[in-house]
């Protein structure tokens, strides 16, 4: 039962209190770059939760069965970046050809998704935070990609009204986007102290 | 078969290649370094120790690998080291404590002095709070209450004279959650570590 | 070969204009010194990274190019941590994750695909170069905006009368935070917006 809590607040935490784009600044360039639509946003959103659980698991397997026993953790940015980017290439061969209609909705993110810095970042957090077992690295990577998730479909609707509204010449595009995020940061930052994990 | 291994490394020498060049490059790299990142890691201890038991020179593990158990039931490890001045005459206790604060964990270092019954005070090891709020159990005014207060079970308050040294802290303002996961780490670590440090035979 | 330089600098500086390298430009920006840290290892990261994508482009088979790029910044990128742990401590403990995050720095690879990969040595050694300076000059502007609005330094010298040396400033926590950093950066891309519209008439 222990555990079970353990991992549930691991969940929440990482999801709303440490999330990974508003908080630790992961992921920035797909939260720009793809969260004009609600559609596109949430498939690049379950594109990145699906690659995210998938390295985290990986990596924290290596990392523990491979690394450390080794020695080797100076080649362990290597491993992960190598680990994290055949994966993603294998895992789009893979729905490409089993999975058509899911690659249809959400395939075409997957090349974009392995400089994603939030995949990479969530898998050196694992490692520095210390976490000691498979269950809670599965529940963090889910967690993370359910955050990133959350964080840019909430701002695809916010832009989506925002073509409504008469921003000024200067700050169309990006800016506004940046000023958004800031309010939406601040507002998350309400979470904070919600749990003592 | 064979011509699929064949196909496999004409397409694929140059990785795996590069993936040696680069590794062996690393561990040359790393061979050279890691003295120097060891170094660096124990006098950022050793500096914080001596800023906060000034007189000492050396200082000694003399614990390692005590296990305390927090009050939120989690178990941490630590070593306890003892501080010598140069004239090898004991100066007090110092060990690494850390918890949870309002937005990530909190690592201290703590002193104690000689007998074990007053704190010399805290430095912070590592921590992540609110700037301008929590950020403060950086600064003097909230650190030098620690300073000379008996070892016991410190209390914290909301309002009272900061100036008086005794065992009642009083908190930050608007940061009360950080204040009182930095009285909450000194009490469960400090319990054990006199504990221990008494059971040894250490103190004065 | 100047204009190549200049291109990274202004018009087409990584941060202002096209928008690459968010994360760390976010994130290490809450000091002046740690952002010239940051673009510094950028700099050399890039530069290393060019050079040896461009003397390998002719080898690189298409399919294996992204694994390539990665394996070869990646090695650079740990070396450059190291160097930050060995001699410079303070400053990598500030950085912390964010170090081996240049691993995924758009930048980096962008230029290895764009320019390294296509152009001789010495064109990519000055495109790394130009992108690079861009980077750390937007970064400690940025970093600048900040640290003077949260705590009324630069580079840790006092510029705003503090309060607690008895002046009257106090300090803008939020400057400090994530939201402050967001909305920093988006008030400074409108600036830069509406710089270049007036070069433009």
């Amino acid at each position: 039962m222990d555990t079970l809590t353990t991992l549930i607040l691991g969940f929440i935490s990482i999801v709303l209190i440490n999330n990974l784009v508003l908080t630790k600044f992961l992921g920035i360039c797909p939260f720009l770059g793809v969260s004009g639509r609600i559609d596109m946003a949430l498939g690049m959103g379950l594109a990145v939760t699906f690659v995210m659980t998938l390295s985290g698991a990986l990596t924290w397997l290596i990392d523990h069965m491979l690394l450390m026993p080794l020695g080797l953790e100076v080649l362990r940015y290597i491993c992960f970046i190598l680990v994290i980017a055949s994966a993603v290439q294998l895992v789009e061969m893979y729905v490409r050809k089993f999975f058509p209609a899911l690659y249809e909705s959400f395939g075409i993110f997957l090349p974009l998704i392995t400089t994603n810095c939030a995949i990479l970042g969530l898998c050196l957090f694992i490692n520095l935070w210390g976490i000691d077992n498979l269950s809670t690295a599965v529940v963090l990577s889910v967690g993370g990609g359910i955050g990133f998730s959350l964080a840019i479909c909430i701002m695809a609707g916010i832009r989506e009204n925002l073509r409504l509204a008469e921003v000024p010449v200067a700050l169309r595009g990006a800016p506004i986007t940046l000023i958004t995020a800031g309010i939406l940061a601040l507002a998350f930052m309400g979470f904070a102290g919600m749990i003592k994990v | 078969m064979l011509n699929k291994i064949q196909y496999f490394f004409r397409q694929s020498w140059l990785l795996i290649v590069a993936t040696f060049f680069y590794a062996l490059l690393v561990v040359v790299v790393n061979s050279g370094l890691s003295s120097q990142i060891e170094a660096n890691r124990i006098n950022k201890l050793n500096n914080l120790m001596k800023g906060l038991i000034t007189q000492a020179e050396v200082f000694e593990k003399v614990i390692e690998e005590l296990e305390v158990t927090d009050s939120h039931g989690r178990a941490v490890e630590t070593a306890v080291f003892k501080a010598l001045d140069s004239e090898g005459k004991l100066q007090g206790f110092a060990f690494i404590a850390s918890g949870t604060g309002f937005a990530d964990k909190i690592e201290l270092v703590v002193a104690l002095d000689g007998r074990c019954e007053h704190f010399l005070g805290y430095a912070v090891l590592s921590s992540n709070e609110t700037p301008g709020f929590g950020d403060r159990i950086k600064n003097d005014y909230y650190r030098s209450q620690f300073s000379g207060a008996p070892v016991g079970i410190l209390k914290l308050v909301k309002t009272g004279g900061a100036g008086s040294v005794d065992e009642e802290i009083v908190a930050i303002s608007g940061a009360t959650v950080s204040s009182r996961s930095v009285v909450e780490i000194i009490n469960d670590f400090t319990k054990e570590v006199k504990r221990a440090i008494t059971r040894e035979g250490l103190s004065i | 070969m100047p204009k190549v330089f200049l291109a990274g600098l202004w018009s087409e500086n990584p941060v202002f204009r096209l928008l690459l390298g968010m994360c760390p430009t976010l994130a290490v920006t809450t000091g002046a010194r740690p952002a010239l840290t940051m673009g510094v290892s950028v700099i050399f990261v890039l530069l290393c990274s060019n050079i040896m994508v461009s003397l390998m482009r002719n080898l690189l088979r298409p399919h294996l190019r992204i694994l390539m790029f990665a394996l070869t910044i990646s090695t650079f990128v740990t070396i450059v941590d190291l160097f930050l742990k060995a001699y410079q401590p303070e400053m990598s403990g500030v950085l912390g994750p964010y170090v081996p995050l240049i691993i995924v720095n758009c930048i980096i690879i962008g230029r290895a695909e764009a320019c390294a990969s296509r152009n001789s040595v010495f064109t990519s050694i000055v495109d790394a170069l130009g992108m690079g300076f861009g980077f750390t000059v937007a970064l400690v502007v940025l970093a600048s905006v900040r640290e003077i609005l949260s705590h009324g330094t630069v580079f840790g010298l006092e510029i705003l009368p503090l309060f607690k040396s008895g002046g009257w400033f106090h300090g803008w926590a939020m400057m400090a935070m994530p939201a402050g950093a967001f909305i920093t950066l988006g008030l400074l891309l409108g600036l830069v917006n509406v710089i270049s519209r007036h070069q433009e008439k």
